[in-house]
């Protein structure tokens, strides 16, 4: 269960962040997904949340609040679950 | 040579008119309230400053005007421009050219159905509601409906677009190209900006407050703004009376982000300082800045620093208002309606205040005119800051209250490289698009961005930005650029992102503002792609699009030369760019252009222009001219060698445009077929223009660009 979420996960962020290219099992489920590891910013962020809510109903938080659940795909997945 | 204001229209949230919109600023009084044009639901917000009363049967007087083409934008405009030139007291006997700046043109009046073709292709047919929504059709209306005007350019750099119309306009007047220009800009609210906007978490759900710590967003607004300006000379020789002198300007792209400004504000204050400059000020000599302010965390803050840079000291005591707290942000309008603003202050010696600002958020520390306060302003600055990072200043002074600024004469423009992307791939110098023949020879080459871009870098970039930065890449040719902060482009479309548009509101209507897509509404606007090529290439000078129909590469290519022999730049890529499109090929291609032939296709050309050439004998720019109405040719240099006039369709247009000119026994050649069959031909018709030149096989050419009553002409000749 929460392998699918991970990968499905993975998949929508290459598609909606356009990384051309890029395989799921090439995101590490740990590595930060803003600044260093990924390089994503603020309007990928806004992306992400969005397409989060339209593939598995759950909304994300704004500001501060979000920031340690954009941390890392697994962290991603951990509230995903938490608020599936 | 001074400037001069001579007349102002103005279209807010406030009301209709200039005195109604300044007495409201005067009183704090807020424009802002419920959004009532359409349903806010699933946005961060439900307000907007719409503009009250506006009904669009009333503003198009004439009974022969077809209402169904016009958008509140077009009546917002008309409005503006009439209290300007009636203001300025200037009648139909007078010649007057025209500059609009906009974002989204009749997007509100044409969104339901463009959601409507996004679903069922059926639905694609050329309907006259249609007619208002190319970016262009704002100053169709106004020729329609207000007067003629000798030539008229359209132009977007998202939320500077209005302050770089009147840019365009001090450069022409300044080079001796025009007398007298009404310009400015207007912008109606739509779903699509709101949306956008929301999606962002841009939009305020209070009523915005610039530069306050709780400061929380912008909120939307409409208007439309226009200012009739002219040379001293021309204002004097009917004894018309100065409001104030236009008498600085500057446009820079900051190459940063395509929606966060860059946070320092280097560049910000580097184009204050650029328009100080160009008013031979100082500092010093400002007395009051209406700020862009659009109570954006990122903006007010970004600002502010800009300001410091510029200002140093002279800060603390210099007073600063945004208006946006009482009109909205009103995008491709704004910079024109606060350059207006910035005439009645130093016309009337009293600032408006900032609205909304309640407790000063101490990194934008300034000194914020809290109520209405009336002083001396010999020199007024209006800042405005676009999407993509397009930053305009401009400076207007009282007319008696500096010497005047020192007379320049235009520089030589030359063409320096060209790059295309159509069916024969990518190329750089060519001639290959006006071959006879239909098929490019060893086969089509379909556009494939990998191979030519780092796609990590160009991931947000959509497909027509992807072709103007290659064509760009393929157009630096031997010396690709080292030093690009004098480096600027104009890249223009027909009728916009269009198809992404309808795809868009279409998703909007379907699933909810709440799927609104972030990512995807900042390539929406018509200056996007040019916006994402400035960033990939770090581009620094003007960049901003155009659009005119079929004519909008050569109308580009027309004003990057301006800008250049303006000194306003040292290099400029100029073009078009038209990506295949469904909604294009049935509904706005037979609806607005000339009919064509060809199957219509995709692609993009671009021409480097710069201020000096790195050959002996170069390709220069030696003519060039732009009109409305019928064409006039008597003014094209006669050639002297082997020539030729180079169009997209070689037709009985062209034909009776060349009657009584030098040309018109000249032999033609037409690059449509071979380019693509889009609106962008007459680019490819340029390029080629410029690669036989480069060859030795010509030495002077006309290039002909034409659509419906409209028209550019130049014509480049090889120069020692």
């Amino acid at each position: 269960m929460a392998d699918d979420v991970k990968l499905k996960l993975k998949e929508i962020i290459i598609a909606e962040l356009n990384l051309e290219g890029k395989s799921p099992d090439e995101i590490d489920d740990a590595a930060p997904l803003f600044g260093e590891g990924l390089g994503l910013d603020s309007l990928d962020a806004l992306q992400l949340a969005m397409a989060i809510e339209e593939n598995f109903g759950v909304q994300v938080p704004e500001g501060d609040e979000a920031r340690p659940i954009f941390a890392s795909v697994n962290a991603l997945a951990e509230h995903i679950q938490k608020q599936a | 040579m001074r400037i001069f204001v001579t007349g102002i229209g103005i279209v807010s949230p406030l009301g209709i008119g200039v005195e109604t919109t300044f007495d409201g600023l005067l009183a704090g009084r807020r424009g802002i309230g419920a959004l009532n044009l359409f349903d806010p639901d699933g946005c961060r917000s439900e307000l907007a400053a719409e503009v009250p009363g506006l009904h669009i049967p009333e503003v198009a007087t004439s009974s022969d005007i077809d209402l169904e083409g016009w958008s509140r934008t077009d009546a917002m405009a008309v409005l503006a421009a009439r209290e300007a030139l009636a203001g300025a007291r200037v009648g139909e006997e007078l010649p007057v050219d025209l500059i609009c700046g906009g974002t989204t043109a009749g997007m509100f009046e044409t969104e339901a159905l463009l959601a409507e073709m996004h679903r069922d292709p059926q639905a694609r047919r050329p309907l006259s509601k249609m007619l208002s929504h190319p970016l262009s059709a704002t100053v169709d209306r106004l020729q329609e409906a207000v007067r003629r005007f000798e030539q008229a350019r359209t132009i977007c750099s998202a939320c500077s677009s209005g302050a770089n119309a009147l840019l365009l306009a001090a450069t022409w007047l300044r080079a001796g190209r025009s007398q007298r220009v009404l310009a400015g800009g207007a912008d109606g609210l739509c779903r699509l900006t709101y949306t956008g906007f929301s999606s962002l978490g841009a939009l305020s759900p209070e009523p915005c407050q610039p530069f306050d710590r709780d400061r929380r967003g912008l909120t939307l607004g409409e208007g439309a703004a226009f200012l009739v300006v002219e040379t001293e000379a021309a204002a004097a020789a009917r004894g018309a009376m100065p409001i104030c002198e236009l008498r600085g300007w500057a446009v820079g792209a900051e190459a940063h982000h395509i929606t966060n400004p860059e946070p320092t504000g280097e560049k910000a204050a580097a184009v204050m300082g650029a328009a100080l400059r160009r008013a031979g000020l100082a500092p010093g000599d400002i007395d009051y800045v209406n700020a862009h302010g659009t109570a954006t965390p990122l903006n007010d803050r970004m600002e502010a620093a800009a300001l410091r840079r510029c200002f140093g000291d002279r800060l603390a005591s210099l007073p600063v208002s945004s208006s946006k707290g009482q009109i909205g942000h009103t995008l491709g309008a704004a910079g024109a309606i606060e350059a207006a603003i910035c005439a009645l202050v130093v016309e009337r010696g009293v600032m408006p205040p900032t609205a909304g600002l309640e407790t000063v958020d101490p990194a934008c520390a300034l000194d914020h005119v809290r109520t209405a306060r009336a002083g001396s302003v010999a020199a007024a600055m209006s800042d405005s800051f676009g999407f993509g990072g397009s930053d305009a200043v401009l400076v207007l002074t009282r007319p008696d209250a500096f010497a005047p600024p020192a007379a320049s004469s235009p520089r030589r423009v030359w063409v320096t490289g060209a790059g295309t992307v159509g069916p024969f791939g990518v190329r750089g110098e060519h001639a290959d698009y006006v071959a006879p023949g239909s098929a490019p020879p060893d086969g089509p080459r379909p556009f494939e961005a990998k191979d030519h871009l780092d796609l990590g870098r160009a991931r947000r970039i959509d497909r027509a930005g992807r072709m103007v930065t290659v064509a760009m890449e393929a157009a630096f040719g031997r010396d690709a650029p080292t030093d690009t902060t004098q480096t600027g482009a104009i890249v223009g479309a027909a009728f916009g992102a269009v198809d992404h548009c309808s795809a868009f509101v279409h998703r909007v209507y379907e699933k909810g503002a709440r799927f609104a897509s972030p990512a995807a509404f900042p390539n929406l606007l018509p200056s996007s792609p040019v916006a994402h090529a400035s960033i990939y290439h770090r581009f620094q000078g003007p960049v901003f699009s155009s659009a005119d129909l079929g004519a909008t590469a050569e109308g580009a290519i027309v004003t990057a030369a301006e800008l250049i022999a303006g000194g306003e730049a040292e290099v400029m890529f100029a073009g078009g760019v038209e990506e295949a499109s469904p909604i294009t090929e049935a509904v706005l291609g037979p609806l607005c252009s000339n009919p064509q032939a060809e199957a219509r296709g995709e692609g993009t050309v671009v021409l480097r222009l710069a201020a000096s050439t790195p050959d002996p004998a170069g390709v220069e720019l030696v003519w060039s001219h732009a009109w409305r109405g019928d064409v006039d040719l008597g003014g094209a240099p006669a050639p002297s060698g082997p020539a030729r006039v180079f169009v997209a369709h070689d037709d009985d247009a062209v034909a009776a445009a060349l009657v009584g000119s030098a040309w018109a026994e000249v032999p033609r050649a037409a690059a449509a077929a071979q380019a693509g069959g889009h609106e962008a031909a007459g680019g490819f018709a340029a390029a080629a223009a410029y690669s036989l030149l480069r060859g030795g096989d010509l030495v002077e050419a006309l290039v002909l660009g034409l659509a419906p009553d409209r028209g550019y002409a130049f014509v480049l000749r090889v120069s020692p």
